[in-house]
């Protein structure tokens, strides 16, 4: 693959961002889901205030059933993976078929689990595919451009859910340290500004969630 | 049954062509929806000696075309001399009055080919169709060779083949051919496109750009793709995936938003290979289809190898007088439709739709052909764990470079109902590998 157009940049890093938002979600899903068990109020709000997603649900119940299988409502996971493929299908021959084939699977598992008594189990199936899908990434693609645009959009998208998260500064510290210079090689225009204000804010010994996803979502527009 | 072992893993290989997203697009009630294209894994089987005798029929088929739409385009000299009446091409859907003069680079027209046949009970071959537009099949049966392979190894093994994973290589010596400089192209309209896996997989494993309409653009008389750098990169070579009258909205239908404004002008110039060059809807018109013996006949002094279909144009008197004399025993077609689309068999029709018919026929019968109905051969399929008989085509594949090759291979369709003719994917049909014995 010699030349890439503009089209194909933006395909290859939605494709990095939603599958890492797949991803991701998923397992903070199975993470909560798990509490929830025992839990008598409805802390899936906090979880939807958190990833800034519309509260559209009734209850404990409807949440677990629809966060992950509702196609009809846009930011359920669902959904997210519907993206994820709709970037990969037109990649094939930059991405090429075996790579592509993981992510075709993952929708077949995804629609498996939503009919499954025990979806926790099949949704393990997706991430599954998802790292199978990276790692084929690494493996089968040569082109170090198009590996470095896939890998800047799923290290800028981890970044995002992280903060939305809060989770604790080294764990957030050791991805903006990730994401740099995946973003730096990839070829991509990115916005200095806010990069480096990302590794400065980084080092703030109180974290600034709210501005770190506001310098993130600025990287690259 | 000798290939018990390819037979028994159907479902497995199925499995995997879902896996690889082998499918094809259709709408049905203005929704796209992607369809998987059933596989059956029992192989249509071609003798080597069959297939050296459609080779041979088959090139002299495409020579005979590519001869045709030169001089349609140029001197007319196979109207001029009587054979086929003007109206067939000035009135023929596909002739555009804009590839008038216009030769494409190497004098070739139609590199690939896609002929639609069948087999009768008489053994003897028949030509259906002539798609010289946009064919396309090829690559259901590259991938679905390569997965029966990996699930009955010793089939192969036992049984020598002539190897059609070449296809890809011949497309790109073919691409490679008419280059004139520059970077390759394949054309698509999108991914809501029916054929959209193959326009996605040929680019794989040609390693051509798979592009859209909206990332090439003309300057200069030359056509151009954007870098996502900013670098213009020159193409040399467009294998087009999208019709004629979509290729250039300035030259064309006005209306197009997938095609590229100017590329007729870069092509007119000899600046780019399009292929197949526009212009090829006049050659595989279905009312000319009943003229190809008599062009093989004329450009190149030969008796034809492979024949027609008995086919009947109503737009002369006799043929005409025949037509509605056996109207129930032949099948008729609309020459502007594809796809199994416009074909009735006059035997289905009530008595009401046949006389509708009729007075449709009459009063336009440029636009109908009639044929004799071929009682072609079943091939068996298995059905639910049973091995039942379906009919089934093959459309065989030629491409043109520096000379034509018949791939040996081909996308065997069959129909899943037992009662049906038609057996083109958007209607329920399947597909089964073509195995040509090597000896």
């Amino acid at each position: 693959m010699g030349i890439i157009s503009v089209e194909q940049v933006d395909h290859l890093f939605w494709l990095g961002r939603y599958t890492e938002r797949v991803y991701t979600t998923l397992k903070v899903y199975s993470e909560s889901f798990d509490r929830m068990i025992d839990e008598s109020e409805d802390s899936y709000q906090g979880y939807c205030d958190s990833l800034d997603i519309p509260n559209i649900y009734e209850s404990k119940e409807d949440f677990l059933k629809r966060y992950p299988f509702d196609n009809t409502v846009p930011d359920s996971i669902i959904s997210n993976l519907s993206r994820a493929y709709d970037n990969a299908i037109v990649l094939r021959e930059t991405i090429g078929s075996e790579a592509l084939s993981y992510i075709q699977m993952s929708i077949y598992a995804m629609n498996n689990a939503s009919l499954s008594d025990a979806p926790l189990i099949d949704l393990q199936q997706i991430m599954d595919d998802l790292l199978a899908f990276w790692g084929l990434v690494d493996d089968q693609i040569d082109s170090k451009k198009i590996r470095n645009i896939i890998k800047a959009g799923k290290r800028i998208e981890r970044i995002d859910l992280y903060a939305r998260l809060e989770v604790d500064k080294k764990r957030l510290e050791r991805e903006v340290q990730r994401m740099i210079p995946r973003v730096l090689r990839s070829g991509m225009k990115y916005d200095e500004v806010s990069l480096s204000k990302i590794s400065s804010l980084i080092n703030d010994t109180n974290l600034d969630y709210e501005k770190i996803i506001l310098n993130v979502e600025k990287i690259v527009m | 049954m000798k290939n018990q072992k390819l037979v028994q893993h159907t479902d497995r290989i199925n499995t995997l062509l879902a896996r690889y997203g082998v499918k094809f697009g259709i709408y049905k009630n203005n929704t796209f929806k992607e369809q998987l294209f059933p596989f059956d894994s029992i192989p249509r089987i071609i003798e080597h000696s069959e297939f050296e005798m459609l080779e041979k029929g088959l090139k002299q088929r495409v020579l005979a075309l590519n001869l045709f739409l030169k001089d349609i385009y140029t001197k007319k000299l196979i109207v001029k001399d009587g054979i086929i009446p003007e109206d067939f091409i000035y009135m023929s859907s596909g002739y555009m009055a804009e590839c008038e003069d216009v030769i494409p680079i190497n004098g070739i027209y139609s590199h690939i080919s896609g002929f639609d046949l069948v087999k009768g009970k008489d053994e003897e071959w028949y030509v259906l169709e002539d798609n010289l537009r946009v064919p396309s099949g090829a690559s259901y049966p590259m991938i679905a060779r390569d997965l029966c392979r990996k699930s009955s190894p010793e089939t192969f093994h036992r049984v020598k083949l002539m190897d059609n994973r070449n296809y890809a290589d011949l497309l790109r010596k073919t691409m490679d051919y008419v280059n004139t400089g520059g970077h390759t192209v394949i054309l698509t309209p999108g991914r809501y496109n029916a054929a959209y896996f193959e326009h996605s997989y040929l680019a794989e494993k040609t390693g051509a750009h798979l592009v859209t309409g909206a990332e090439l653009f003309v300057e200069n008389d030359t056509l151009y793709y954007i870098s996502s750098n900013g670098s213009k990169e020159k193409i040399g070579a467009v294998y087009r995936r999208i019709s004629d009258e979509y290729l250039d909205p300035m030259n064309f239908n006005p209306e197009s938003l997938i095609g590229i404004p100017h590329i007729f002008d870069v092509f007119r110039k000899g600046n780019v290979a399009i292929i197949n060059a526009p212009g090829n809807g006049v050659a595989d018109d279905k009312g000319i289809y009943y003229f190809v013996p008599k062009m093989i006949k004329y450009y190149l002094g030969e008796e034809p190898v492979l024949k027609n279909a008995p086919t009947y144009l109503p737009f002369y008197d006799k043929d005409m007088m025949y037509v509605l004399e056996n109207f129930d025993k032949l099948v008729l077609k609309d020459v502007a439709e594809a796809g199994g689309y416009g074909v009735v068999f006059g035997n289905t029709m009530s008595k009401q739709q046949k006389t509708d018919f009729i007075k449709l026929l009459t009063s336009e019968p440029r636009r109908f052909i009639a044929q004799e109905v071929i009682d072609f051969q079943d091939l068996d399929i298995l059905d639910e764990g049973e091995i039942v008989p379906r009919k089934a085509d093959l459309r065989a594949f030629v491409l043109m470079a520096d000379e034509p090759y018949v791939w040996a291979s081909g996308l065997t369709r069959f129909s899943r109902n037992p009662d049906s003719f038609i057996v083109n994917s958007s209607q329920g049909g399947g597909f089964k590998d073509t195995w040509v014995l090597s000896q």
